[in-house]
């Protein structure tokens, strides 16, 4: 069941207007798996979200938020010649402020630091999480390998982003749900993507984080209208990005397809034997792949090709199941 | 009751008329200050998870698995200290919420532990620090000025770390610092030390556990909002005076003793006050007739330890408690001819660097 469409989004919303409900901390943020309450007076993150969350809804009251965040322009004598934001969370201070302009890292940074501190219910897997045909691609990777490059590249391919940091795998129904926020691209990914796809929703490049230069590709529609859905696991991709090699999609031993997702992920020790069971079902329903490329296009097609065999394969026996009733 | 998820602690009953704005203002609220799953705990206990709002329901859920993973941390460390440390010679104790822990206390379940706290005797020290980072535990990088501090006036070490424990390890030699308003000497609180659960570990008597928490609560520099000690001592003070008759004579006879008065008369209004704790009559004549000093004292720890509310700026009262409280604790914890280069130190130490 999808969310209804929204009347109106938060690209719609006139600037003044904007930096107006957060002033007052009436922006609510729904990822899909969990919820932010934002409240700030920063003009820069107010433009900034306008961009990146363009086509969120925009909810004039919302009865519920997991997390009720502020970023707060920093006062006193230093806005004057280092202007700062500070982020903050029910009277919590967990980092030291950045620069101002640089607001949206900040908030996108510490409500990831959020996600992966309170919700220890889901298993969280470090992976990029696609969906089609209703069956879930989970890209698990380490820092580098080119997850996020491949997760922004194949959501502007037809396939519907689900996350690209936060796999987000719910243990009491073996499903994924979305954890739907910009994907954050990194340095020379950025330009790959500009030529991958010159319409992509990018923002603005921020040089200088402690991650060098971020840019942040935006959700596009049908995810955010269907960020509420459940998705039952398809396969799982491990992408490894070398310059000049040609493509290669081999086979992954259900051990080491174990390993990759479960000593990847951020949260799988907090939840002891669901963590294990979680992992466990998803090696089981799952076949595991190691995807070696140079260039999107091909790992795309690949990709592609084997969602023919993944939707056969996943379809068959729930379609006998039909038949036997 | 001023915090109805502070009463849902003891009545977890009342959380079927919350309405979903109550369960928001709740669960952010205990999240911060750590009683979330303390709460969840209550509330499963009582067999009313069944009555909560998904969106709460899922909070509480992660939180409850969060403290049992923090708790399964600190179990394994200490079963992982109690190896390194078998041939000390000496006794190992466990203190606070990890002797909780090891006596399977009530109040234990739910807690949400960010360090372990053990405590050896004086002359063992030098050798249990040894044996310690022998086994991987790491102390800070410390300028010369903090390692004299921990060295020369406090009662631990500075807080060790170890690559496969996430969790940090605090050992002390003393529960107060020995330099402060009270010295305790340790070798009365080994001597009534019993055994608890967990192998090689004993614990602080049951009176010497609530003193200590009650003097680490009120001798602090910073109790800003710490209702969750209070929640703690509530229970301790429920739990021993229930399974012992004589708990309560014993208590105040050791408090005596040991000069701990102060932090549990504080302790008792804050906790018959706050939560309901039941706390004898002749406790609170006591409380009545403390005189005005204590009043004031009262007053300010009053607003300090009252939680704020949430999307306001901090009270005004909140802030200058907390600023007196501090000097409180500063001008009986050290002498001025050490307080005095000590404040420079820190004052400078704070802006030399860059924000914060």
């Amino acid at each position: 069941m999808s969310a209804p469409a929204p009347t109106r989004r938060i690209g719609d919303c006139r600037p003044d207007e904007l930096l107006e409900r957060l002033s007052h901390g009436r922006l609510w943020l729904d990822y899909g798996a969990t919820s932010v309450r934002l409240k700030s007076d920063s003009r820069a993150l107010c433009q900034h979200l306008s961009k990146v969350y363009a086509q969120f809804p925009l909810v004039e009251e919302a009865p519920w938020a997991d997390h009720h965040v502020s970023i707060t322009c920093v006062g006193g004598w230093r806005r004057l010649f280092r202007p700062q934001a500070d982020f903050s969370c029910d009277f919590q201070h967990p980092f030291a402020p950045f620069a101002a302009d640089t607001a949206l890292p900040l908030f996108e940074w510490g409500s990831n630091w959020l996600i992966g501190q309170r919700l220890a219910h889901l298993l969280l897997l470090h992976a990029g999480v696609l969906e089609r045909d209703g069956l879930a691609l989970v890209l698990p990777a380490i820092p580098g390998s080119g997850k996020s490059t491949l997760t922004a590249a194949l959501s502007l391919r037809g396939w519907r982003l689900l996350s690209d940091e936060f796999g987000a795998f719910c243990p009491d129904r073996m499903r994924f749900v979305a954890m739907l926020k910009p994907v954050a691209l990194k340095n020379q990914s950025i330009n790959v993507i500009r030529s991958f796809a010159p319409e992509a929703p990018l923002g603005p490049a921020f040089p200088k984080t402690r991650k060098g230069t971020v840019a942040h590709l935006a959700a596009d529609r049908d995810a955010v209208d269907r960020r509420l859905d459940w998705v039952r696991p398809g396969d799982v991709v491990i992408p490894r990005w070398v310059a000049d090699a040609s493509l290669k999609l081999e086979p992954l031993a259900p051990h080491v397809l174990f390993g990759a997702l479960a000593f990847n992920a951020f949260n799988y020790q907090d939840s002891g034997s669901r963590g294990f069971d979680a992992v466990s079902h998803l090696t089981t329903v799952c076949s595991g792949w190691q995807l070696t490329y140079s260039r999107l296009d091909d790992a795309i097609s690949a990709l592609d090709r084997l969602w023919h065999g993944v939707r056969d394969q996943h379809e068959a026996p729930s379609g006998l199941r039909r038949e036997s009733v | 009751m001023r915090w109805p998820w502070l009463q849902a602690l003891h009545q977890p009953e009342i959380i079927s008329s919350w309405s979903l704005a109550q369960w928001e203002e709740a669960v952010r609220q205990t999240r911060r200050l750590r009683l979330l799953a303390r709460l969840a705990e209550s509330i499963a206990d009582a067999g009313l998870l069944g009555a909560l709002p998904e969106q709460a329901a899922r909070l509480l859920q992660a939180e409850r698995l969060t403290s049992a993973y923090r708790q399964r941390v600190v179990h394994w460390a200490a079963t992982c200290i109690a190896r390194t440390l078998g041939d000390l010679g000496a006794p190992l104790v466990l203190l606070k919420g990890s002797a909780y822990q090891a006596q399977r206390l009530p109040i234990s379940a739910g807690r949400l532990p960010s360090d372990l706290d053990i405590l050896v005797p004086r002359p063992a020290l030098a050798k249990a620090l040894a044996d310690l980072k022998g086994e991987g535990w790491e102390e800070p990088e410390l300028d010369q000025h903090d390692r004299r501090y921990y060295h020369e006036w406090s009662h631990e070490v500075p807080p060790m770390r170890h690559g496969s424990h996430p969790i940090e390890l605090d050992l002390h030699h003393n529960i107060l610092p020995p330099l402060g308003p009270v010295a305790i000497d340790m070798q009365t609180l080994l001597a009534d030390c019993v055994p608890s659960n967990w192998a090689g570990w004993s614990v602080l008597s049951p009176c010497d556990q609530v003193l200590h928490s009650a003097a680490h609560l009120f001798f602090d520099s910073e109790p800003l909002e710490r209702v969750r000690d209070l929640v703690d001592l509530d229970g301790l003070l429920r739990h021993h005076a229930c399974v012992n008759e004589g708990f309560w004579p014993d208590l105040l006879l050791r408090a005596e003793q040991l000069r701990l008065i102060e932090p549990l008369l504080l302790a008792c209004h804050f906790c018959s006050s706050w939560l309901d704790t039941p706390v004898p009559s002749s406790m609170h004549s006591r409380i009545r007739s403390a005189g005005l000093a204590h009043g004031l004292v009262r007053l300010l720890f009053s607003a300090l330890l009252a939680p704020a509310d949430l999307d306001r700026p901090r009270p005004i009262a909140q802030r200058v408690a907390a600023k007196l409280i501090l000097w409180r604790y500063h001008l009986r914890r050290m002498p001025l001819r050490l307080l005095v280069p000590h404040l420079w130190h820190k004052w400078r130490a704070g802006h030399g660097g860059d924000v914060r």
